[in-house]
């Protein structure tokens, strides 16, 4: 019995498979779509349509902005507390990092519904839409912050630290010529992390802004429930804006810290 | 060798599961395997507070799922053994889209537009002579359903093109009822005066009494329709002030403008609404309703029973049902045969699933359990009994102020005795609407492709928010500036348009002309 030559490759055989259908196929399969009308011809018209209708660039827009203050609010309120527990020399540090990322063990749905009950008790619900989506979006993508964060500040050696001290460097100075810059890694993965999903989760923007607020997502699942070819080429279009953000913070880097920070 | 078997293995046991899902799982020994279709949580399954389990008496336990009771029912029939593959879905869209893929379903639930969407689209086949034959004692449906409905499935037409030719066909030949309804509003009497409710009508949803205290649904067509019942409720009002022969024609007509000249008008009225309402809600506004956040909420009428039940039973609280004088939308949702059923052999045992779910004892399972209204009435009048002894809405004799007439729906007289509350505001009134309300109703068609395309384009732009030009502008700029100054940052040190060559014998390094004799030494 001859079999053909195995290697270790071999292994990579199912992933290859597993890509082709569930990644690569699907990408194709909307770039078709995006790219004919509904009698399957090829055609520009949804390209043009979506950058000639002031609503879908709006939406856009208001999606960025929507994604950027959720990202700048995580990342005010996550940098200090990974930064505290990293240098913290409790022992139950973990507990407090616990804590934190607890809540991302709790069914998503019902973490929304439990806020909308609060903004109802307190009198928001209904009343400042696009506050409680962004409250909304910094509670529920939080941890995806605070863990990349941490886990960078973590690997930084104190040894950079006495050495800041040793040249004369002051605790303002060691934390902006040593840990911002080390750290930098962890902030890209935690901004790819909180950004990306934040322009696409309507269940947030539905649940806390009564449906009021539409963010990218929502368009692109309700073309889905009647033009799959403009859902498409929303879906696309949305996947240029992602790329080209990743790629701008650096996300496709190889640089070893980076890989080091993210989950 | 045998490393090289064992990578095989790996990669085979790695394959597997992908495997196992692509080939799928098929019935259980059974001759026939039916595939249903239907909405989510719209047949009795026998949980708590099913039929069975609240009149009848049986244990959690002992209550049946009624597919289990039909495969029981067919085997015994018909002699043939047979699997019910019972899947759902959550809207008419998804539906659609799961057909078009080409997913094989032999019997589907659809709403009214959507079976006619199907219907003019060739998708689905019309029921056999055999099963509108109601001499067959097993054709239950034909025996049992509502007169009222039956007319309705008999007289409404949808046009299908076949070899070229426009034809009209009736909704009967191609769906049997299951459940139908209204849409209306769900109010909360300690905050909403029905009198003044009365008075507004559609335009509730405009008036600054209920600013923010009234949701929207969260779909297209329904709030599209609302829309027009805001637009158009003068027209409406004035058509129903002196009714003619014509009426029912006139306000169906009216409910389906979608032509361009009224969707501007209604795109207007959409954006007046959005201002004024407190969101909108696919499922949310029962619980709001219950928590008092609002007032109102547009529901359909199997919705509206539930919400009056819950607040009811677990906030102590009694909230009304009201239809607007103007006129509302009636929907039912039926069952259609998919094309390619005859050649799968399954046709009967559809038709038959049907028949089954049309007895009046599953009518009052399904019915009880979901709190929707069937369109079965049956033979005996069977679902009078069940108004009046197992929903307890009212007695069969009673004070003459209190008669409540359903004749309309029965086809025979047929009446309860209800006390003012149920008849004019609370569930009975949801669940069968007195025959003047039943009259101002109106079927909503199905939006043709161009006129769909239309009419979700205004949606998209009623939901979202538009920025101003300038604002575009200003943001389109201030994304270039970004774009471009990140880029700057990454590459900037690598262009340099005012870089001169270096001198002969030097070679840049790092940037900085370097001599090639400094570097070598």
């Amino acid at each position: 019995m001859k079999l053909p030559r195995f290697s270790r490759k071999t292994l990579c055989i199912p992933y290859a498979v597993f890509l082709i259908f569930f990644v690569i196929i699907p990408m194709l399969v909307i770039l078709v779509y995006a790219f004919t009308d509904r009698s399957m011809h090829f055609s520009f018209g949804n390209f043009v349509k979506f950058f000639s209708d002031p609503t879908k660039l709006s939406t856009i827009a208001y999606s960025i902005v929507i994604a950027l203050i959720t990202t700048a609010a995580c990342l005010l309120i996550a940098y200090p507390v990974a930064y505290i527990l990293a240098r913290s020399k409790m022992k139950k540090k973990y507990v407090v990092l616990m804590l934190f990322v607890l809540p991302m063990w709790i069914n998503f749905v019902l973490r929304v519904n439990a806020i909308r009950e609060l903004f109802n008790w307190i009198g928001l619900l209904g009343e400042t839409n696009y506050f409680n989506t962004v409250f909304g979006m910094v509670y529920d993508f939080l941890p995806f912050m605070i863990l990349p964060l941490y886990t960078t500040l973590m690997k930084i050696d104190p040894a950079l630290y006495e050495a800041s001290a040793d040249l004369g460097g002051n605790g303002f100075t060691a934390f902006t010529r040593v840990t911002l810059p080390l750290s930098l890694p962890g902030v890209m993965s935690g901004v790819t992390m909180v950004f990306l999903p934040s322009m696409t989760n309507y269940v947030v923007s539905d649940m806390l802004g009564n449906s009021m607020v539409t963010i990218i997502g929502k368009f692109i699942y309700e073309y889905f429930g009647t033009d799959w070819h403009m859902g498409s080429m929303v879906a696309l279009i949305l996947l240029i804006v992602v790329f080209v953000s990743t790629w701008l913070t650096g996300g496709f880097s190889s640089e070893e810290n980076v890989r080091g920070a993210n989950l | 060798m045998k490393k090289r078997v064992l990578s095989i293995l790996t990669a085979a046991l790695l394959l597997l599961p992908t495997l196992a899902a692509l080939s799928g799982c098929g019935g259980k020994n059974a001759e026939i395997v039916l595939k249903v279709y239907s909405w989510e949580e719209y047949i009795d399954d026998g949980g708590e507070g099913s039929y069975q389990n609240d009149i009848e008496g049986l244990d959690k336990e002992d209550a049946h799922y009624i597919i289990d009771d039909f495969e029981t029912w067919y085997e015994e029939t018909y002699g043939v053994s047979i699997h019910v593959d019972y899947a759902t879905f959550g809207t008419n869209e998804d539906m659609y889209n799961e057909i078009v893929l080409g997913n094989e379903y032999d019997l589907l639930c659809p709403s009214d537009y959507m079976i006619m969407k199907l219907a003019a689209e060739d998708l689905i086949v019309p029921y056999d002579e055999s099963f509108f034959d109601e001499s067959d004692p097993n054709n239950y449906y034909v025996r049992n359903v509502s007169p009222y409905i039956k007319n309705i499935f008999e007289s409404g037409t949808v046009s299908i093109t076949k070899d070229g030719q426009p034809e009209q066909h009736s909704w009967s030949e191609y769906a049997a009822g299951y459940m139908w309804g209204t849409t209306g509003f769900v109010y909360n009497p300690d905050y909403v005066d029905i009198a003044d409710l009365d008075e507004l009508g559609w335009k509730a949803f405009t008036s600054d009494k209920y600013t923010n205290k009234i949701t929207a649904k969260d779909n297209v067509r329904d709030t599209y329709f609302a829309a027009l019942g805001v637009t158009y409720q003068d027209e409406l009002l004035a058509l129903a002030e002196n009714k003619e022969e014509s009426y029912n024609q006139t306000l169906t007509e009216i409910f389906n403008r979608t032509a361009p000249e009224y969707t501007d008008v209604v795109g207007n009225t959409l954006l007046s609404m959005k201002d004024n309402i407190y969101g909108f809600e696919t499922d949310t506004g029962k619980q709001d309703m219950v928590s008092g956040k609002i007032w109102l909420n547009y529901a359909w009428s199997g919705d509206a029973v539930y919400a009056l039940d819950e607040a009811e039973e677990k906030n102590d609280l009694m909230l009304e049902y009201y239809v607007p004088q103007a006129g509302s939308n009636l929907w039912f949702d039926g069952w259609v045969l998919t094309k390619g059923i005859e050649e799968r052999g399954t046709k009967q045992a559809a038709e038959a699933f049907v028949n089954f779910m049309s007895m009046p004892e599953s009518a009052k399972r399904n019915s009880y359990y979901i709190g929707y209204t069937s369109v079965i009435a049956g033979e005996e009048n069977e679902m009078l009994e069940f108004l009046r002894d197992d929903l307890e809405y009212g007695e069969e004799e009673g004070e003459p102020e209190d008669f409540y007439d359903l004749s309309w729906f029965f086809g025979t007289d047929a009446h309860v005795y209800a006390d003012e509350e149920q008849r004019t505001r609370r569930q009975l009134y949801a669940q069968f609407p007195p025959q003047d309300v039943i009259e101002r109703c109106a079927v909503m068609n199905y939006f043709n492709a161009d006129t769909s395309e239309r009419i979700n384009e205004l949606w998209t732009h009623v939901k979202a928010e538009d920025l101003d030009a300038w604002a575009i502008a200003v943001l389109c700029v201030a994304a270039a500036v970004i774009v471009l100054f990140v880029l700057y940052l990454k590459f900037g040190n690598k262009i340099d348009f005012f870089r001169k060559k270096p001198k002969k014998g030097y070679e840049l390094v790092d940037q900085k002309p370097v001599r090639y004799e400094s570097r070598n030494a």
